[in-house]
């Protein structure tokens, strides 16, 4: 089988060449269809290698060439960065796809050939920064995706806010770089070589203090892709600056580099401690909350799913933290369950939050726009995409069948695992993360409802005129985002053992052994439920017949200790087969019922006026300023210029009211600290103020205080 | 009229005569002064129509008179337009300004008298004059989504009598946004709204969501061009629409239009009639302020105390039913007097009745001044400052809680009042809490007044005939329920109505309505418009 | 907020007894003109001569009056030498000119009946008398009746005022929102014939020329009680009864 890995990865890498080539030099009319079909092709390699990884279990290894003074480069695809690599292909696969439809509308005349190589580049050096085994084909490969990221924000150029935009972003990654940098030197002070291995011998011999000097420089480094507070103010800015065709892979595949990073640094190389747990339990859900927060009163599609993701991205790293928290104190399972929830998380973010880019992409060329205020009524004009827009909205807001549910039941699931821990004051902590991400889930459903109501329900408020062009066939990406999140929310239980095979190594327990049962997975000629499960059925009070029901492990169980002897099931593939039946009977009552009835039309009934206008509907942020009003401590809106426009004193024209609101972020973390830079470099600069005399000053006092600590020494 | 001898009545004189050697010095030749017979203290006409707003702004701002709207004549050769002015204490000046018909433009005044908003509006609605430099002219009686510009239907030559469906109205017609917020929208409320218990009348609440930032209302819904129909007809046919256009304050506008009528014939009133004339207003303006206050009770959800109220009122309803055979005193009224006398054993029910409410009253308002819950949702809530209140001429409970005294009970006695010992309650606060209380105290004084009536009621004629062959044209006023209401009644020789005009309280204070509901709490918007207390069919006529 | 419910209490129960018993309390009703019989042919002339709208017709020494038509001036009653009877009553519910009887909603609304108001124009008399009905000394709600918010969820329309130019469309709008097996009501005479206001460029004169009528209201305005006891007859609690000259209306 490691001939299939190692053949698969061979062809991804010389299809990524192709792409290179062909897009340089095809002419620039064909070049949508070469990034379609070679892309494609090249994400299919790449989820084949994954999978042959995946389904077998073990890794690939490959030797490349010693690099003087740093030991040999090796490519090692282990069963973790395979989880990653699959996800990549999957968002690559649709959005290689959606770049044939959307090339002409998004770039015009300008150039979509260096579109393709840089497109092709970034997904080879993704590649690179998932296979690395060592440090410095590591962080070659992260250089060289910031900076191909960086170029496909401002490859358009097209408005100054974007490019500062870019230019944010350049110089976030580059810090995040930076930070990385230094971890892997600590950590490399005592190792033999660059080599992760070796690394991961070295950290074990690591003071409390290293450890958590790595572990902070990784985890903001990182967290700087994957952004997380409070290094995630370039996210929503480059985002909407970004061309539409590239968003879903830096929300579906640069975003999870980030994880991947903190996963391989601060869960693989070293064994993040306690104390690094609660860290990043706390920063993930107060990620989390700020992100729903600023996404459910925004109204341009693009920043809502922008913050949206900042949203994920916290969930995802408090899965990471509680899993840290419970590998250090020793429960095992149930770090293997937080660490599987936070991969699935990982995974269903990818899928979904690509669907719903390409979405509104999608909305945006067919409309001009992506201002919800002024969309509206989208529903009756392109059926078909509102669709699938509906099943991003319902996997996203977290709501069965589809996968976003799965994935954040059992985020909560192992949350509410921390009875487990003996100590009073981390259980607190627990508990009111696991309240921050609960309100998180409930304001991501009015997010959402609030982006698909205002896109696609009522009417139309702004001006545009529809242009219901794209035929059916573009809408292929869609719909295969669209069935992966159906299969990933109604089979889980397929999902969890692969993911189990990368959580194993880390979380030193299977996470399926206690999530789903294993008589389930077992043979399925012994179909009895164990005697034990029966007890604890029985001690709750409960009856459970002793057959199980067919189906290959449809059903996932979360069986509490001993002490607390609380079971959880949830089953979305029963759940999807009872709603099916509950819909299916609804309809058949009501079409009985009223089968002696015609059905009338009548008019919207709006109090009698002659006709309804537009402007007369909600708008998105009009649904949302409850939240705004709610949440105004984290909001702080200085509603400024309150003009009233009058005639004769008395008579209103009109009213005008600016509301300028500095995101939380830029005003605790990013206005200090700019502020402070600035201030330091004035103080450089006014130093350097060219008289020869002063430096001569400088040489002098700098000599003095070196003879002053010699002397000390 | 009674020659002046109080001291008071000596002061208003030396003010008048001040007033009118002012109005000479300033404006020379512009104006010319005239004597008038129609019940004016002074008459003016103004010769440069040009000069009409500054005279206006010297009257309003610089004299205190108090505005009390516009009317307008359509004549076979020349418009004709009055603009009376309430100098307090002294009584009314009036303002004429005519034009030749084939003139179809007028120098506006509301940029001077913020008041004359509306009337200005409705002129250039009904009439098509265009007054020059007014901001927002047209879509105020005929909406523009029904009607199109160019009908107007108080013009002589427009046959009222038939359906005039050829029309073709705005297409294009967009509502009026005045909030330009991103992500602002309108909330439209009405015109049927509330299952229809409300009045018809169209809001539009205008917000960025939670908090609604301005509402403005569209009314004329339920206009029925009774200024119109009235054109034409008999006296005692348009004394059945002055009484019936606007029901719940029905005996003061008929009494406004009968003592037109009086004022025209020269009519001298028995007095008999002019107390039973007084106990009736005065009946009805406390059944008016008992149902006013269950409205703003049920308003606030308070539905103890809103019953309580209502009760009052439908036993009101009932004593003025048992009294005068209607419960909301219809066919009483007739120029030159009252068509139905009363009895003694009649008048102490309608006193027991009336003390009564009046103990029912005192219990509410205590209980009212003790809820802590009810009292939160009134205070500060539609506020309208004395300023502003003044700027717009804000009248009765309305514009008295905002510190506005003027009461024409008091400025311009009529029927007697002046013999009358009673107070008008005025609050400075200008918020709902203040109306409310307004209404309480107003209540009081009222059944003061009934007893004062039915006691100095002296057994005589109730009525003395009122007709006659000369023409003429006068106005009545009356402090109707919801405050000052002036008709204005021109007659020719045979009787015939030639010209009907109805200055409700309503319409003054629904102009002022949208200065209340600025910035206030989507909860609060029924609890404004309750303590408004305003009538929509009072307004649109 | 404890003093409220006490005072409630103490207040007792003050609804009427309406339909169980006939309610005669002082003031619950005007009363109106009815047919009168007078001793001479002049006294039936002079009658209706005495009526603003033509509501009297005089036929020998017979005055007959429309109910209709009739806006309870008082003018045939007081300042007239032979006054036409008046009857203290509320009953007054009748049919439109020209129905022969009254279709009752189905069964499954005599005890429940939901009522949407439009005031089309009304002088604020008949709505005021409508809103009574709220009132705990009406408290319609005993009965099951009820006003709606919405069109909706109306089983009967109940239109007061002569129907404006401006309201017309409102009320169509709100007559096509409702559900089927609806009746319309017209109360007032307003409703009926136009009233004072008649048939002008701004006035309909009547819902009857917009809209299918069921039942009429007359008065001026009608009473709570005659209101209730229309909407008992639209939910087919008690029965209508046909005058004789409904027929020869505005003929």
């Amino acid at each position: 089988m490691a001939s299939v890995t190692g053949g698969a990865l061979l062809l991804f890498f010389v299809s990524c060449a192709c792409g290179i080539l062909l897009s340089a030099l095809v002419d620039q009319r064909h070049s949508g269809v070469v990034i379609g079909i070679t892309g494609a092709l090249a994400s299919l390699f790449m989820m084949l290698a994954s999978a042959s990884v995946l389904v077998t279990g073990r890794s690939f290894e490959a030797s490349l060439w010693v690099l003087q003074g740093f030991g040999p480069l090796t490519l090692r695809l282990d069963v973790l960065s395979s989880v990653f690599l699959l996800t990549a292909g999957i968002v690559y696969f649709s959005a290689s796809l959606f770049v044939r439809n959307f090339i002409d509308d998004q770039f015009g005349a300008s150039y979509p050939a260096r579109y393709g190589v840089m497109y092709f580049a970034l997904m080879a050096s993704v590649a690179l920064i998932l296979l690395a085994n060592d440090a410095p084909l590591f962080l070659i490969s992260w250089e060289c995706m910031s900076i191909l990221c960086f170029l496909l924000i401002n490859y358009e150029q097209r408005q100054q806010a974007d490019k500062s935009a870019g230019y944010i972003m350049l110089a976030m990654s580059e810090a995040g770089f930076l930070a990385v940098v230094i971890a892997f030197l600590i950590l490399g002070k005592t190792a033999v070589s660059f080599s992760f291995p070796a690394l991961g011998m070295a950290a074990s011999g690591l003071s409390n203090r290293g450890l958590w000097s790595v572990f902070l420089l990784g985890f903001l480094g990182f967290g700087v892709k994957a952004g997380l507070i409070p290094v995630n103010f370039w996210l929503p800015r480059s985002y909407t600056a970004a061309p539409s065709l590239f968003i879903p892979i830096f929300a579906g595949v640069t975003l999870n580099l980030g994880f991947y990073g903190i996963l391989r640094l601060n869960a693989d190389l070293v064994h993040g401690s306690y104390g690094t747990g609660v860290f990043a339990l706390v920063v993930g859900s107060i990620t989390a909350l700020v992100g729903i927060l600023y996404a459910t009163t925004e109204s341009d599609m693009k920043t809502m799913l922008a913050h949206s993701s900042i949203e994920n991205a916290g969930i995802i790293v408090a899965g990471l933290g509680a899993f840290l928290i419970y590998r250090s104190s020793g429960h095992f399972v149930a770090s293997a369950i937080a660490l599987t929830a936070a991969l699935y998380h990982m995974l269903n973010h990818s899928i979904y939050k690509t669907l719903l880019f390409q979405g509104t992409a999608y909305v945006e060329a067919e409309t001009g726009t992506r201002d919800m205020d002024q969309l509206g009524g989208l529903f009756r004009l392109l059926p078909g995409l509102s669709a699938i827009f509906l099943v991003g909205c319902l996997a996203i807001s977290a709501v069965p069948p589809f996968n976003g549910f799965v994935s954040e039941w059992m985020t909560l699931q192992a949350l509410l695992r921390s009875a487990v821990l003996s100590s009073a004051s981390i259980k607190i902590v627990f508990a009111l993360c696991g309240a921050a991400l609960a309100l998180t889930a409930a304001l991501a459903v009015t997010c959402f409802v609030k982006t698909y109501a205002m896109t696609f329900l009522g009417v139309r408020r702004g001006s545009w005129e529809p242009k219901l062009r794209t035929n059916a066939g573009t809408r292929f990406p869609l719909v295969f985002l669209a069935v992966v999140c159906l299969l990933l929310g109604i089979l889980p239980t397929y999902v969890i053992p692969i993911l189990n095979r990368a959580v194993e190594p880390l979380a030193e327990a299977s996470a399926t052994a206690s999530l789903i049962p294993p008589f389930f997975t077992a043979n399925s000629s012994n179909q009895e439920l164990p005697s034990a499960f029966l007890q604890d059925f029985h001690n709750l009070g409960a009856q459970s017949a002793s057959k199980v029901l067919p189906g290959r492990g449809l059903v996932i169980l979360l069986r509490g200790s001993a002490e607390n002897p609380v079971v959880f099931a949830m089953s979305p593939s029963y759940g999807l087969a009872a709603l099916a039946i509950m819909l299916l009977t609804a309809w058949f009552v009501i079409t009985r019922l009223t089968r002696q009835r015609a059905t009338v039309r009548r008019e919207l009934w709006a109090g009698g006026i002659p006709r309804l206008f537009p402007e007369m509907t909600y708008t998105a942020t009009g649904f949302s300023n409850p939240v705004r009003v709610v949440f105004q401590a984290i909001f702080r809106p200085n509603i400024t210029e309150d003009t009233r426009q009058t005639v004769a004193v008395h008579f209103r024209t009109a009213i005008r009211r600016r509301r300028d609101e500095t995101h939380v972020i830029d005003r605790l973390f990013l206005r200090p600290v700019g502020g402070a830079m600035n201030g330091i470099a004035r103080f450089l600069a006014g130093m350097h103020h060219g008289r020869l005399n002063a430096y001569v000053a400088y040489v002098l006092g700098f000599l003095l205080i070196i003879l002053f600590l010699y002397r000390a020494s | 009229m009674a020659i002046a001898s109080s001291p008071g009545e000596r002061r208003a004189e030396t003010d008048l005569k001040a007033l009118s050697a002012a109005v000479a010095e300033r404006f020379g030749t512009a104006l010319s002064e005239s004597s008038s017979d129609k019940g004016y203290v002074l008459s003016l006409s103004v010769n440069q129509p040009e000069c009409l707003p500054s005279l206006c702004r010297f009257l309003f701002w610089d004299r205190g008179c108090s505005f009390g709207g516009i009317i307008a004549e359509e004549h076979p050769a020349h418009w004709q337009l009055y603009y009376p002015f309430l100098l307090a204490s002294a009584g009314w000046i009036e303002v004429t300004l005519q034009l030749p018909i084939e003139v179809a433009t007028v120098p506006s005044i509301s940029s001077e008298v913020h008041a004359a908003d509306w009337h200005e509006r409705e002129v250039e609605d009904l009439f098509g004059l265009h007054f020059e430099n007014h901001p927002r002219l047209g879509d105020f009686i005929l909406p523009d989504q029904i009607w199109q510009e160019g009908i107007n239907p108080m013009r002589k030559k427009f046959d009222a009598n038939q359906p005039h469906f050829e029309r073709q109205p705005d297409a294009n017609w967009r509502p009026l946004l005045v909030v330009q917020d991103p992500g602002s929208f309108a909330m439209p409320v009405g015109p049927v709204y509330e299952g229809g218990i409300g009045e018809s009348l169209h809001f539009l609440l205008e917000t960025v969501g939670e908090d609604v930032i301005r509402a403005s209302p569209r009314l004329f819904y339920k206009y029925r061009a009774v200024e119109k129909i009235a054109e034409g007809r008999s006296i005692s046919d348009v004394l059945l629409l002055a009484e019936r256009f606007a029901a719940t304050s029905a005996f003061a506008h008929s009494l406004a239009f009968c003592r037109a009528v009086e004022k025209i014939y020269a009519v001298e009133l028995p007095a008999r009639a002019a107390h039973l004339r007084i106990a009736l207003c005065e009946l009805e303006r406390l059944r008016h302020h008992a149902g006013a206050i269950a409205a703003i009770c049920e308003s606030t959800a308070l539905a103890v105390s809103a019953a309580h109220a209502a009760i009052s009122e439908e036993e009101l309803l009932r004593a003025s039913c048992v009294f005068t055979g209607h419960r909301y005193l219809f066919g009483l009224n007739v120029p030159g007097g009252l068509r139905r006398d009363v009895e003694l054993n009649q008048c102490k029910n309608l006193l027991a009745a009336v003390d009564n409410a009046q103990a029912e009253l005192r219990v509410l308002e205590d209980r009212l001044r003790y809820s802590s819950s009810f009292l939160d949702r009134l205070e500060d809530v539609g506020v309208i400052d004395g300023d502003q209140a003044r700027d717009l001429n804000l009248v009765g409970p309305v514009g008295r809680a905002s510190g506005l005294s003027c009461d024409f009970r008091k400025a311009c006695p009529y029927s007697g009042y002046e013999r009358y010992q009673f107070d008008v309650p005025y609050e400075s606060e200008g918020d709902g809490y203040a109306r409310l209380r307004v209404l309480f105290a107003e209540s009081l004084q009222s059944v003061k007044l009934i007893h004062q009536a039915i006691e100095s009621l002296e057994p005589g004629p109730l009525y003395v005939p009122c007709e006659g062959t000369t023409p003429g044209a006068a106005l009545g006023w009356t402090e109707a329920p919801r405050g000052a209401a002036l008709h204005w009644v021109s007659v020719d020789e045979t009787g015939t109505v030639e010209r009907y005009r109805a200055i409700t309280p309503s319409f003054n204070n629904w102009l002022g309505f949208h200065i209340a509901a600025e910035d206030f709490a989507f909860q609060d918007f029924p609890i404004i418009l309750a303590t408004f207390g305003l009538s929509a069919t009072e307004c649109d006529r | 907020m404890s003093f409220w419910f006490l005072h409630g209490l103490r207040r007792g129960i003050q609804s009427t007894r309406y339909p169980r018993t006939l309610d005669s309390a002082p003031g619950v009703s005007p009363g109106h003109p009815i047919n009168t019989e007078f001793s001479s042919s002049g006294d039936a002339r002079d009658a209706a001569a005495s009526c603003p709208v033509d509501a009297i017709l005089a036929d020998g020494r017979m005055a007959f009056v429309d109910d209709g038509l009739c806006i309870h001036c008082q003018r045939c009653r007081f300042g007239i030498r032979s006054p036409m009877n008046w009857e203290l009553g509320y009953e007054w519910t009748e049919l439109p000119p020209g129905r022969k009887d009254y279709e009752t909603l189905p069964s499954a609304f005599s005890k429940s009946l939901h009522v949407m108001v439009v005031d089309a124009g009304d002088c604020g008399a008949c709505l005021h008398e409508v809103k009574q009905l709220n009132n705990p000394l009406y408290n319609m709600h005993r009965l099951g009746y009820f006003f709606t918010a919405t069109p909706r969820t109306a089983d009967l329309l109940l239109v007061v005022g002569p129907v404006s130019e401006n309201m017309r469309g409102p009320l169509l709008k709100t007559y096509e929102a409702m559900p089927d097996s609806k009746r319309v009501m017209a109360v007032g005479t307003c409703a009926i014939t136009g009233g004072v206001f008649g048939r002008s460029f701004m006035c309909a004169g009547g819902v009857g020329s917009v809209l299918p009528v069921d039942l009429e209201v007359p008065g001026n305005p009608p009473p709570p009680l005659a209101v209730l006891h229309g909407l008992l007859v639209a939910s087919g609690r008690k029965v209508v009864t046909i005058g004789e000259l409904v027929s020869r209306r505005r003929s």
